[in-house]
């Protein structure tokens, strides 16, 4: 077991730009559920709240999800997580969460999400192996990861397949030669080894499989990946496939596809404030006003509706 | 073009040769101790799932009473001249032995009574061929019996149609009660292999031990073996429990259109040794198939170490886990035909070992507590440990499904600290003369040097 890391010193969760578009997005997503015909209001939200509680707010404020779990591995700071927990509808354990998946009800659906911000790991790849083993059917299952290269400053290719095959080596599969790890290879083998201890969970469960929605790639910094989807049957994927999410640009049914990117491009308020006049818009469309590339206008026109603006407050 | 046909026929060289390599000569007996616990299974309309993990009752308890005198028994002797089992377990119809019993492996339309731990149809015949060239077999039940008598050299040299694979019978007569009806079997001219092992001494304790883990819920309850007539006693299965400890237990029905798989996973803390030590040898997980121990204390990936769970340590010795898989069609449960492995391919033990997982996380985390990298200065978890008591499994079994807990109550917060300083004796020696207290220790001295200096210097 590896000692606690201490994430919630290092970044302040509510500010990173395409964390909150994928948070979004993830709404985006549960409330075209919803209206396919999924309870989402009744599902039990499981998540690192750390002292933040970012998910926990929004999920129980926008989708009226009222059973909150927050697991926390660090005991140093149980009266600050207790401290700062938002509703009291939510739940705190203070364990390890692979110790805390095995006893989530079996009468309920769930929504888990493993919200790592590390790079992937033994521990890791043994909660996912767990959730698809417990999870019920249409529960809801999320993996976010680091997708930078692992080890030191300095190591390559042949490294960071040694620290692949020392911490997932039942989920490599066919990815045996160096060159398969080349850093802009990483975010592909990651998705193939979460896959895999998807899969692993899930053997000997007969009646439902892994039904992809998300598979988002972001940087607020690091390269971070996230693999989303319910654990359903046929009848599930039947009700997936009927709804408007088929049609939406970031759901990915098939992780074999190439991920979504969430790329947030730099543009000012005024900037924003002509271009979300125009949208949404075709792909041709172009503005005179300013330079703008066109990436990121294609970007811009893809995450409009999920970009949070920030502003200073004085409290 | 024309069409033939290759012969695909069954040798009987394959069966004596070949087939009895890959089983030890321990394991064999075993079988043939599983073929006489089904016959008790059968006349005695056992139901293994319900019974085997119900609390057995004082009173139903065997170390102790009568009742265990008159329990049925399988007796087991040998020597380099000879190898003899015999039971008193309600023996084989001459019916199934005309259709059935000497077949190798059982036909396709064979539905009737299965064994529950025989699932094959070839442990018998393996058993036979591994030790020796001549057989006598005689059986009886309440309605009839039979007897065989074979040298197996002289019938192995037959082999040229299918006729040639027939064992002549003699029919007898049945007997009067059920506890007299039973089988024997005595096996002459050991192969010079199995008189050497026997001759080296080490067989008859692998076996006594084999037994006792074995067998240990059946012997608990409804038969006693002897082993060249010495009785075998269990060795129980227990786990540690206490007021705190809440022993992890998960179960479910694996169902498939052959039948029903009903897995119950029990996990926790072994249980202290005498000297109150965990003992490495006996940690890890068991895996029973209808009873009886298929692994026994595995620490491997086999059942999900370094495969989810991390790789086994030391520190994990107090680690212990019961996977029990119950089936009528014993088919379906993930054993290998020697039974001493597990099939790692059937679905309902992949399904199973991923949940073998999930139990036992909790029991790990609490056992690396245990034993930190940094050592504060009181370990709760090990006073927990300490005051866990041997439980019997058969007592946690029929507990609702739920992970692995430790209750921790809430010490009062410690109102005292330890002070602990260096003195010149001459000084000490100085104080004891001065409060004429010879004989006190310099902890005493210093005890009442700052009692004196409390009450003098600082009144409440």
């Amino acid at each position: 077991m590896r000692e606690p890391k201490e994430s919630w010193r290092k970044v302040a969760y509510d500010l990173r730009p395409a964390k909150q578009v994928e948070r979004r997005m993830l709404l985006d997503t549960m409330q075209m559920l919803s209206l396919a015909g999924f309870h989402i209001s009744e599902y039990q939200y499981t998540g690192f709240g750390s002292i933040y509680f970012v998910d926990f707010i929004l999920f129980h404020k926008l989708l009226g999800i009222h059973r909150l779990l927050s697991v926390e591995i660090s005991e140093k700071i149980e009266k600050r997580v207790n401290f700062n927990k938002p509703f009291d509808c939510v739940d705190i354990l203070i364990k390890p969460i692979g110790d805390v998946i095995p006893t989530l009800s079996p009468d309920r659906k769930h929504f888990l999400w493993l919200d790592y911000d590390t790079i992937v790991n033994s521990d890791n790849l043994s909660d996912i192996l767990l959730a698809t083993t417990y999870l019920t059917p249409e529960s809801l299952l999320l993996i976010t990861v680091d997708v930078e290269p692992p080890g030191e400053e300095g190591d390559g290719p042949r490294q960071w397949r040694a620290y692949f095959r020392e911490e997932a080596e039942p989920y490599l599969g066919s990815a045996t030669e160096v060159r398969h790890y080349a850093k802009d290879s990483l975010p592909r083998i990651n998705i193939q080894i979460i896959e895999k201890a998807i899969k692993k969970g899930l053997t000997g469960r007969s009646d439902v499989e892994f039904l992809p929605l998300f598979n988002f790639l972001y940087a607020d910094g690091h390269q971070m990946l996230t693999i989303g989807g319910m654990i359903g049957s046929k009848a599930e994927r039947r009700r997936i496939e009927g709804s408007r999410l088929i049609e939406t640009d970031y759901i990915r049914l098939d992780l074999s596809k190439e991920p979504f990117i969430i790329k947030v491009p730099n543009v000012t308020r005024k900037e924003r404030l002509h271009l979300d006049s125009n949208m949404p818009c075709s792909d041709t469309w172009e503005t005179e006003e300013f330079e703008i590339p066109p990436d990121d206008l294609a970007a811009y026109s893809q995450i409009y509706r999920f970009f949070p603006a920030y502003a200073e407050l004085l409290l | 073009m024309t069409n033939k046909n290759a012969n695909a026929y069954p040798k009987k060289r394959f069966f004596l040769e070949m087939f009895t390599r890959d089983i030890s000569l321990e394991d064999c007996i075993l079988d043939l101790i599983d073929n006489s616990i089904d016959a008790l299974i059968r006349s005695r309309h056992i139901d293994i799932l319900s019974d085997l993990l119900n609390p057995v009752s004082s009173d139903e308890s065997v170390s102790s009473n009568k009742q265990w005198q008159t329990l049925p028994t399988i007796t087991v002797s040998f020597s380099d001249k000879e190898f003899r089992i015999t039971d008193k377990c309600g023996g084989i119809s001459p019916e199934a032995a005309q259709a059935e019993v000497f077949n190798f492996g059982h036909s396709n339309d064979f539905s009737g009574s299965l064994g529950q731990l025989g699932a094959y149809g070839i442990g018998l015949k393996r058993a036979i061929f591994k030790i020796g060239n001549h057989f006598d077999m005689e059986s009886t039940t309440t309605t009839g019996g039979f007897k065989v008598s074979i040298d197996v050299k002289e019938w192995s040299k037959k082999d040229t149609k299918i006729s040639d694979w027939t064992i002549p019978l003699e029919l007898t007569k049945g007997v009067k009660t059920l506890t007299r009806a039973g089988t024997s079997i005595k096996i002459r001219d050991l192969r010079p292999e199995v008189c050497m092992r026997i001759n080296d001494g080490s067989v008859e304790g692998i076996l006594h031990t084999k037994i006792a883990q074995t067998y240990a819920l059946f012997l608990e309850r409804y038969v006693r073996i002897y082993l060249n007539n010495q009785v075998v006693q269990p060795e129980t299965m227990v786990l540690g429990q206490s007021e705190e400890i809440q022993v992890g237990k998960d179960q479910f029905d694996e169902k498939s259109p052959e039948g029903v798989v009903t897995v119950i996973l029990i996990a926790g803390l072994a249980a202290r040794t005498p000297k109150n030590t965990w003992p490495l040898s006996s940690a890890g997980w068991y895996v029973l198939c209808n009873g009886r121990v298929v692994v026994a204390a595995d620490k491997t990936d086999l059942t999900g170490w370094g495969a989810g769970l991390a790789n086994f340590h030391y520190k994990y010795r107090g680690f212990k886990g019961f996977a029990f898989f119950f089936s009528e069609n014993p088919l379906l449960l993930p054993w290998t035909t020697t039974k001493r492995g597990l099939n790692r391919e059937s679905p309902v033990y992949q399904r199973a070992r991923n949940r073998m997982v999930g139990l036992s996380k909790p029991v790990v985390t609490f056992l690396n507590d245990m034993y930190p990298s940094e050592v504060s200065e009181e370990i709760a978890e090990r006073e927990i440990a300490e005051k866990a008591v041997a439980t019997n499994i058969n007592r946690v079994a029929a507990n609702p499904s739920k992970g692995f807990g430790v209750v921790r109550k809430k010490s009062a917060p410690k109102t005292t600290v330890q002070i602990a300083f260096q003195s010149e004796k001459d000084d000490v020696a100085r104080i004891k003369k001065c409060v004429r207290e010879p004989s006190w220790s310099a902890a005493k001295v210093g005890e009442y040097t700052f009692e004196h200096y409390l009450r003098m210097e600082c009144p409440e």
